[in-house]
């Protein structure tokens, strides 16, 4: 299938080492460093080095010590902060011991729990830190997603519990710039959230469309799209309309089974397109029938407020990790990396690669 | 979702949420009968369930036997965190209530039940609130009086001075506890609101020494009622019938508690709790209209009655605590606020050299009730929640200054005024919008603040009043109590007063409550989805 198609994917790495599925995998936004979590409780750091393709190396193994499956992790943008969700029902918040200093290059410090958020009642599925990771948040199997306010020395106060899903919530996301939530549900729709400065947190959007649980959200680079990854076979695009509102403007088809992840990337490598429209960046998704697909969006040329973004699918590979699902998709968000993936599935391994035309 | 229609009173989303399910196993006591294999499950009209069986030639039908889930089971369970409205609605209904009075003998036999009912200030902000012209507690008050005696209710009360024992009990209690200075002792924490007592119990059991032992103004009014009133009627607790009307579903679990149950005599404290929904039910479907003025001949009440505490509509424990330690103070001390949030207000009290030597808080909502339990297990040194944190770094403690003394903690946003148990807002015949950016969502919360205004009589004035004092009759009818139920040996004084051993075992008794920590015995689902 992926013949025809301009570019393509190559693994530059395959990391092994966790003893059960990996199910999510994140990029340091400031140091060479990714971070994979398992259901064997622990989390792996690798260290990468070398340009254009880079050499990755096994750092070090976090055993967290949650009681349970470590489900998702997030990187604060700071690059200090580790937040873990686990089926335990918390959330970990890790740091390095006596890394405070300035530098990139990785310290070679133990890592421990500065703070253990509790509250959900049951398995935590997500946990993103806000761009300007003064808040993070987190969500449930108890159908609930909390925003918590990052205090000085590594404290959280809760500044909202929204009980807006009816459903196990599997995903929540940040915009890219404003404070703005994204919620993703078993119940099929997405939410989106804001502070009222004088009040609470609240739900001000709910976004239809999907026909099955949605898994996985992610924000374009600009904000100006949310992606949204269903058990529907399908990626929807929705595009914001007005200031607190968004409408989905495209649905890309590609997946023969359930996506469970998709990410967003900026990309230098741009192809450039004959109408030459602004480009949207790179968008990946993966999940239950082992495929990775990657479409390049621009806004059309001529756009109006409501108008769809064009979108061409570019690359395709099939079996990513073999036979197994793939859990997570993510883009390197680090300058020179961006147009590295890592993709982590129930095999338990971890694989970069690299996208390169064809 | 699971929540019943009237724990979803507001959009403040910020209740508690009963857990997806019950997890109280069923137990099966159908006897399986030998040789009968195919049959099938009917329903009748009355939603009773029977096992039709089909194999023989002639049909028989037997009837199942429903399950039962009582309260007991819901409070020795933590596979909720509150329980569901459905679990309730059977022993603890405006039903039961109307099925107890219509069985209850006539007043000369000697099984008869004297029906009491005590109506909380909550119940009667909400109900004052839902009338088309703005109404005093004390019209509303006589008029729900007017009601019960038609049904057959022989005394009603409100709840407030149950609530002034209560939070001179709490005063005494803080005095204790910060005399004694221990691990545990400080911050106390609010004790009256059930459902944070509820949740703690199951989740939060490092928080339970930190609760106070105070009993609630409802299980006062209990002993109140069955004791003290109950000896001057010359009856015993287990021939009174006491009702209460509350603001909160979960005072029907309080009620419940085995605390509050009376071995010697087989009753509880009080038997039955109703909602304010549930009373505004019981007088639609007895055709009464609380609009219409009745005769008031209230007899003389003995027991003081709609006394004002100020400062919160809650109960106003930190507000009592506050100027017990102001007017005991030795240096003239200032009051600063802060009210970071919704539903947060930290208040703190400092000497003139601008010391502090007081923080309280008032802490509404399962939200913020979070940042209490963070808060609380920080400054103490304990370890907070469930689950393995063995790589948990040690955090120092932090300096005293930061710490709270004492919180109010209730378990719904708004406070009691918005329980989950009070009436719902007038709506309109399109309903309410949703549209965040209209005021949809506020329109709740206005009609919170209409409630809050009607518990304090102050239509118009926005505002509560400031600090009226206690009067002396108070005093001496408080102490009174006090001395006619714990009997110390030398006639008590003050209500703070130490009285001998007996006595103050008796106050234990009396005025004081325990919890337990309520081990889970479920471990998940092990769900991996």
């Amino acid at each position: 299938m992926g013949v025809d198609l301009p570019y393509k994917l190559s693994a530059i790495a395959e990391l092994t080492g966790h003893e059960d599925r990996a199910w999510n995998v994140a990029w340091n936004p400031v140091k060479p460093l990714l971070a994979t979590c398992s259901a064997d409780k622990t989390v792996r750091l690798y260290g990468y080095s070398g340009i254009p393709t880079p050499t990755f190396s096994f750092h070090t193994s976090i055993s967290t010590d949650h009681g349970k499956t470590v489900r998702s992790i997030a990187w604060s943008p700071s690059g200090e902060t580790l937040a873990t969700a686990s089926f335990d029902s918390t959330i970990g918040i890790w740091q390095q011991k006596g890394a405070q200093d300035e530098d990139e290059e990785v310290t070679a410090g133990e890592w421990q729990c500065a703070s253990l958020l509790e509250g959900h009642e049951t398995e935590c599925k997500s946990v993103a830190w806000s761009a300007s990771g003064t808040l993070l948040a987190s969500c449930s199997r108890d159908k609930t997603v909390w925003v918590w306010e990052v205090q000085p020395d590594c404290d959280f106060e809760c500044l909202g519990v929204l009980m807006e899903h009816t459903q196990d919530v599997k995903s929540v996301a940040w915009h890219p710039s404003e404070e703005i939530l994204a919620s993703a549900s078993y119940d099929d729709t997405i939410k989106l959230y804001l502070d009222d400065p004088s009040d609470d947190w609240f739900c001000f959007e709910t976004l239809k469309g999907h026909t099955s649980t949605v898994w996985s959200l992610a924000w374009a680079p600009g904000g100006r799209y949310l992606a949204s990854a269903s058990d529907d076979c399908t990626v929807r695009i929705w595009k914001r309309v007005a200031e607190h509102q968004w409408e989905c403007v495209c649905v890309l088809e590609g997946h023969e089974r359930t996506i469970y992840s998709v990410s967003w990337g900026m990309t230098t490598t741009k192809r450039v397109s004959e109408e030459g429209g602004e480009p949207l960046g790179w968008l990946a998704s993966a999940g239950g029938d082992g495929r990775i697909n990657i479409w390049q969006l621009e806004e059309a040329p001529n756009s109006t407020v409501n108008s769809p973004p064009k979108y061409e699918l570019i690359s395709c590979i099939e079996n990513g990790h073999g036979d197994s699902d793939i859990n997570s998709i993510v883009w390197c968000p680090r300058a020179g990396y961006q147009d590295l993936l890592a993709t982590v599935g129930d095999d338990g391994m971890a694989k970069v690669w690299k996208i390169e035309v064809a | 979702m699971a929540f019943s229609g009237a724990l979803t009173l507001t959009d403040l989303n910020d209740f508690i949420t009963p857990a997806q399910a019950c997890i109280k196993p069923v137990e099966q006591t159908n006897k399986p009968e030998p040789g009968a294999a195919a049959t099938e499950i009917r329903i009748d009209s009355g939603g009773s369930y029977y096992e039709v069986s089909k194999e023989s030639s002639t049909p028989s039908t037997q009837k199942l036997q429903a399950a039962e889930i009582s309260l007991n089971d819901c409070l020795a369970c933590s596979g909720c965190i509150t329980s569901a409205e459905s679990v309730l609605i059977t022993l603890q209904s405006h039903a039961e209530v109307l099925s107890v009075l219509s069985s209850n003998p006539p007043s000369s036999s000697p099984s008869y039940r004297v029906p009491v009912l005590s109506i909380s200030p909550q119940s009667l902000a909400s109900l004052s609130a839902s009338l088309p012209t703005p109404t005093p507690l004390q019209t509303v008050l006589d008029r729900v009086a007017a009601f019960a005696a038609s049904l057959g209710f022989v005394h009603v009360f409100d709840t407030t001075f149950a609530r002034e024992l209560a939070l001179r009990e709490h005063v005494a209690e803080f005095s204790e506890r910060k005399a004694r200075g221990g691990d545990g002792d400080l911050p106390m924490l609010a004790s009256a609101c059930p459902g944070w007592v509820c949740y703690a119990e199951k989740t939060h059991g490092e928080m339970l020494p930190f609760i106070a032992r105070t009993k609630s103004p409802q299980q006062i009014m209990g002993t109140l009622v069955k004791e003290w009133l109950g000896e001057k009627w010359g009856k015993r607790p287990d021939q009174i019938y006491h009702v209460t009307v509350m603001p909160c579903y979960d005072k029907k679990l309080e009620a419940s508690r085995s605390d509050f149950y009376n071995e010697q005599y087989s009753t509880r404290d009080v038997d039955c709790v109703i909602t304010t929904g549930e009373l505004d039910l019981l007088m639609r479907e007895k055709g009464f209209d609380l609009c219409l003025p009745v005769a008031t001949s209230s007899p003389s009440s003995p027991l003081p009655y709609l006394l004002t505490h100020s400062g919160s509509s809650s109960g106003s424990y930190l507000s009592t605590i506050l100027t017990h330690i102001s007017e005991t103070s030795s240096v003239p001390l200032t009051l600063t606020s802060h009210a970071p949030r919704a539903d947060l207000e930290e208040l703190t009290l400092s000497t003139p050299d601008g010391a502090p030597i007081f923080r309280g808080a008032r802490c509404y909502g399962f939200r913020n009730l979070q940042n209490v339990v963070r808060r609380v297990g920080r400054s103490a040194g304990v370890q907070v929640g469930r689950g393995a944190a063995g790589r948990l770094v040690p955090r120092k403690r932090e300096g005293k200054g930061e710490r709270y003394d004492y919180v109010e903690v209730m378990a719904c946003p708004g406070g009691c005024v918005n329980g989950g148990g009070q009436l719902k807002p007038p709506r309109d015949a399109e309903g309410l919008t949703r549209d965040w950016a209209a005021d949809g969502v506020r329109t709740d919360k206005a009609w919170t603040r209409e409630v809050e205004k009607a518990y304090w009589d102050t239509h118009g004035i926005p505002t509560p009043p400031a600090s009226p004092k206690l009067g002396t009759s108070l005093d001496e009818v408080a102490v009174r109590v006090l001395g006619e139920l714990c009997k110390p040996r030398a006639e008590a004084v003050r209500w703070d007063e130490r009285m001998d051993d007996e006595a103050e075992e008796r106050r234990r008794r009396f005025f004081r409550t325990q919890y337990r920590v309520v081990e889970s015995e479920v471990v998940g689902l092990g769900v991996k989805w």
